[in-house]
This record gives C-alpha cells, structure tokens and sequence, in this order.
C-alpha cells in the first residue's frame, strides 16, 4: 500500500489509460482516421489512376502464418473487438564469457580486479500472454512471466560454483492503440499502432542462493526476477503486407520511475525490431530479424548486496555502473499456421538468434544466443 | 463578460446542431392523396463474368467452389437496383419485407419495418443475403449467423458510389449460431451513401447497402421490375443505384393518386 501510495502518479497514469480505453468502446475505428484528409486524397488518386480500391482502416489479420510478426516480437499486432488470444512462449537467452566495450575479457582478466568472475548465464521465461480486443481502437494485452535464471562462477582459489533463482516476474499490462491502416492491391496494406503498458514490481529483487560466500546470500543484479519498479511501456508499431511477403518495425522504451525498495533503479531500455518475413505456402513462413536494444546502468545502488571482500571488488556483477550495453541480435524465424479446429486459430512458431554486435560497460557477460518458440491460440 | 459571450455563442452552436439534426429526420404522417411511381431497370451489353471462388474456410458448410455475380440480369432486365425517392421527410411508415439471397445459401435481408427500417441479415449456407440492400443510419442492424462456421464481418462506408475508397466500420467475428446488432453512426458513415459488407474469410460473401433515411425505396426483382407506393405529392428527384452500374437519376411529378412510370437503362461503359 506505502508503495501504491508513493507512486501515486503511475497510479493516475494506469486508472487514466484504463478509463480512456473503456472511453473508447463507442469511438470510431482507428485513432488517426479522418485526420489524414491529405493523404487520403493522394492515396485515393492513385488508387484510381490504376483503378483500384483503397480501403483505409483495415486492422483485421487475416489467417496467414506471418499475420502475427516473429516470435520475439511483442505487441506487433492488434485484435478485432471482441477476439481473444492466449500466447506461451518460452524464451532461452544464453550468455557466455565477458565482454568489455566490444572486445572479449577472458576470466583470468576479470579475476585479476575481482574476486570472483562469472562465467555462463541461461535464462529462461515461460511467458503467459493473453490480448483481447477490447474495441475498434483498443486491444489490451497481459502478460505474466515465470523466469529461471542460473549463473556459472569461478573464483581466484579455481572453485566453480553455481547460483539459481527463479520465480514469477514483472507482470506487464499494455493496451494497443490503432491508429491508422490504409491497403490497396498494388501498394499492400499498411498498418500503425501504439503501444502502451505498465511493467508491475512482481518479480523477486531479494533472491538469495548459497555461494562460497555463505549460506542464502544476497545475489547481485543480473539475477533478480524483476526490476522492482513502475516501468512504462510506450512504443510504436508499423506493418506492411504485399501478397506473400510482410515486413514490420517497431520500436519500444522501457521507462524506469522512481527506485525500488532496495534503493536502486535499472536503467531504461530502448529497442528497434524490424524484420521481413516470406510466406511460403499457406501454413509456414520464415522470416529474419534485427533486433537493437540499448540499456543503460543502474542508477543508485543495493545498500544490502556485498561488493568487495577485504581491500577487494567481489564480482563485476554487483558494480551498478557494469551493467549498461548495446547490442545487435539477428534472428531467423519460422511462423506455421494449423488447420483451424473447433473455431480456434493456431499458430506456433519458433525463432533464435545471435549477437552481431555488442557493447558492454564491462566485464559484463555476453550474449551468445537467443531461442523462442511459441503457441498462440486465436478465439 | 467576454466569457459569457463565447458560452452563447456555443450555446447557439449546440442548438444549431441540435435543429440541423432534427431536420433530417423523417417523420412517419398519414399520406393523403399518396401517388406512385413503378418501372423497370433494363442493363445492355453482356454482365460481367461471375466471380469463381474456390472456398478455403469451412467447404462443408459453403460447398467448394462458389460464385459471386455482382450484375444478375434475365432477359436484358436489371434486378438488384435500388431504387429511391430523395428528399422525403413526412410519409408512410416503413414497410415489413424480406429479400433472398442468390442461392445456394439462405441468406436473407428481412426489414421490420414500423417506425424504423429494422434491417436483419441472416447468414446461412455461407450468405448474407441478396447482393444489394438499403441500411439506415443510426438504426441497429441484426446479424444472425445461422451457420456452424464462424464469419469475420467486415464492413464499410464507401467514400463514393461504387467503392473506390472504403473506410472500414465494424470488423468482427461472427460465431457460429450467434447474432449481434452493429449501428451505422453518423459519425462512422462521415456522409457516405453506400455500405458494403463482406465476410473477411470468405470472399465471395459481398453486399452492398445504400444509406436511406426513409421508407420510399424498392429493389428491383428478378424481371427488373420496382413500384413504390403512397408517396406524398410532389416534384422529386428518383435515384436507381447499382454498385457495379453506378447511379441514375430522373425527376418526377407525383401528381395526388397519381401514376408515374420510369425506365433506367445502365449499360456495361457505365460500370468502367
């Protein structure tokens, strides 16, 4: 409740978006529609010099594989009112070796400044999804993750050891806001939303584990299950459908507010996706994506979490100002689509990727690749 | 004092909406003296080719193959043109009626009538119901699906006559055995006169609604014929629409008791 109460502006922030979303049940369709007079008239010119139709405000995601973007992209499509989705994916990041800036660190390196180096992570998410198409204009997203994380170390004496924490994370809620969306048969079909949501502190920011240190230590911030903020979730997204190939871009903020509990902020996280996909027969498509995201460090720092041993720093992922990067991932998709049955729209699909570019405030370890696969249910 | 005169003049803006929508409404009144007007709509040339669909989403409900024909002609004579006396406000009250599909499928249109329109569509065998119909804005329309499929509905407000430039209204799903009502508003239709309807998961499923606001229309049958009764006496323009076709209009004088015979002729260069 104290902390409801101190952030007391996130709270008029959601129960805003929320009204204005109920708001919108009797609004017309997309929110930009009858505000683009100009393009309108140039599209419809067009249109008619090659004596074609122009429809503008088409949302609907007709049944293809590619109708919803690669797997690892989030809020890349809206619903029809009253259209139900249920999502679980499951996402597996491996990490191995440090990096610092964009040159490897080996581990002798890095326990030559600290005592202890880490030297592999895996983390994996089953994220439960659900959307709803709430009206014309608004889909309202939710999403609950059950995170795992493990992490490899090695100390100066050559002792290995390993710390697991696991347990649900931030809950994210989101609503989709349609834009626009014009199509004809020559140019496709173009699509814009916005993407807004609020990340919820429900994921663990006191794990504890047992490591040479002692028995249920503190574990430092790569291991924590949440951010224990308030985080806005604001973006925007752009899709585009030419017969059998679709394209998207979208990019996505991650806004920090305040501090949590333990005194300390994550730093914001910015990211781009734009990615193509091919449709290759009814049922499959396969696509490619790029993936940037950009994060800063961690403002303020855990008053509770132990940084050096003696005279000596402990483990580079304790040091708040070693946890910012920049990174470039490319990640190969493939979208099938199953018969319908009993009404019910099935989409799995599954994408991995690799880093081609990273850069770290280091030693920070690097990533070396990413695996998604996902069942989407459509009612 | 400034304040107060820009709270009358939003005011006088408010009522001046208020009065310019009342305007328009039409108002059900006895009819005395009422005339007619009855004709038929001749189509020269060759139609254009059905449509030939091969049915994706649920064959055993629509069959494998369908077709659409968008210009239905026997005989050289039109049938599906909406036929309609603009600019009437006072009149008779809306009449009860009830259009077919094209088969295969029974879908049909079914007007309540009385006060409004009361426009239903059933969907059956993968149909919405005849090819061309009239809607009414502000007045709830039906849409029962009577299949064991789902439909996607999908429709439009078309910027023009023959559906150039498309604003997309409702975009829903149908389920199976299931109805809704969907309202076409005023501020969704912004002006257009014609609404077309299509299911999103099968093409073939296409209609097409001129906006009325009155109950002085006829569709004209299957020998291209159309009447409408006790119309108020009067000078008016009549209107023959055909969403392929495009539109016609003639002026009449509905004289009291009155008889007026019409003919609209389309022809194919019309619908290029």
């Amino acid at each position: 409740m104290k902390y409801l109460v101190r952030h007391r502006s996130v709270l008029a922030f959601t129960v805003g978006v929320g009204i204005s979303c109920l708001m919108m049940g009797s609004a017309a369709g997309a929110l930009l529609d009858g505000v683009m007079g100009g393009v309108e008239k140039s599209l419809a010119k067009r249109a008619e010099e090659k004596g074609e139709p122009l429809i503008i405000g088409n949302f609907y995601q007709a049944e293809r594989p590619d109708s919803h973007g690669p797997i690892g992209v989030m809020g890349d499509h809206t619903h029809n009112k009253g259209e139900f989705m249920f999502s679980y994916r499951y996402m597996r990041m491996f990490m191995d070796g440090n990096r610092d800036g964009t040159h490897n660190v080996s581990a002798s390196n890095v326990l030559s400044a600290y005592v202890v180096t880490p030297l592999q992570m895996t983390t994996q998410m089953h994220m439960f999804g659900w959307m709803y198409g709430l009206n014309d204009t608004v889909t309202l997203t939710a999403m609950v993750p059950y995170v795992m994380k493990s992490m490899d170390h090695r100390n100066r004496a050559g002792v290995k050891f390993t710390t697991n924490s696991s347990g649900f994370g931030d809950m994210k809620l989101g609503a989709l806001w349609r834009l626009y969306a014009f199509e004809t048969p020559s140019i496709g079909s173009h699509r814009f939303h916005l993407n807004s949501g609020v990340s919820l502190p429900t994921g663990d920011i006191n794990p504890r584990d047992n490591t040479p240190l002692g028995n249920n230590t503190l574990l430092p911030y790569p291991m924590r299950l949440g951010s224990g903020t308030v985080d806005l979730l604001p973006g925007l997204t752009y899709t585009g459908l030419l017969n059998d190939v679709t394209w998207g871009f979208q990019a996505l903020g991650t806004i920090r507010l305040g501090e949590n509990q333990q005194g300390y902020r994550e730093g914001h996280r910015y990211q781009i996706n734009s990615w193509g996909a091919y449709r290759w027969a009814k049922w499959v498509s396969t696509s490619v994506r790029f993936h940037w995201q950009q994060w800063g460090n961690i403002k303020g720092r855990d008053g509770q979490l132990q940084t050096t041993v003696g005279p000596n720093q402990l483990v580079p992922t304790a040091d708040p100002d070693l946890r910012g990067g920049r990174r470039l991932d490319v990640l190969g998709g493939v979208n099938i689509l199953f018969p319908e049955w009993m009404g019910l729209e099935n989409h799995v699909s599954v994408e991995a990727g690799l880093p081609i570019y990273q850069n770290l405030d280091g030693p920070q370890l690097k990533q070396s690749y990413s695996f998604w696969a996902s069942w989407q249910i459509v009612m | 004092m400034r304040n107060v005169s820009v709270v009358a003049g939003f005011c006088c803006l408010g009522l001046l909406f208020v009065c310019a929508s009342q305007g328009n409404a039409y108002e059900i009144q006895p009819v005395n003296q009422g005339g007619g007007i009855q004709g038929q709509v001749f189509f020269a040339g060759t139609p254009p080719a059905p449509l030939v669909v091969e049915v994706d989403k649920g064959p055993e409900v629509c069959g494998k193959e369908r077709q659409l024909v968008k210009v239905e002609t026997q005989n050289g004579w039109l049938s599906g043109a909406v036929i309609l006396v603009e600019g009437i406000q006072t009149g008779k009250p809306f009449p009860v009626q009830a259009f077919s599909g094209k088969l295969p499928g029974e879908g049909e249109f079914r007007y309540q009538g009385g006060e409004r329109l009361g426009l239903q569509v059933k969907t059956k065998g993968c149909n919405f119901g005849p090819f061309t119909g009239v809607v009414a804005v502000e007045d709830p329309v039906i849409f029962e699906n009577q299949d064991s499929i789902k439909h996607t509905l999908h429709t439009f407000a078309s910027m023009d006559s023959k559906g150039i430039m498309l604003r997309t209204i409702h975009n829903q799903d149908l389920h199976p055995m299931d109805s809704m009502a969907r309202t076409f508003e005023v501020d969704k239709l912004r002006g257009s006169r014609v609404v077309r309807i299509t299911c999103n998961r099968h093409d073939f499923m296409q209609n097409w609604l001129y906006v009325v606001d009155h109950p002085y229309f006829a569709i004209s049958d299957q020998d291209g014929r159309f009447a409408i009764h006790q119309i108020p006496p009067g000078r008016y323009t009549v209107l023959a629409w055909h969403p392929i076709l495009g539109e016609q209009r003639q002026d009449v004088h509905i004289a009291s008791g009155g008889q007026v015979t019409l003919e609209f002729r389309f022809s194919r260069a019309q619908s290029e």
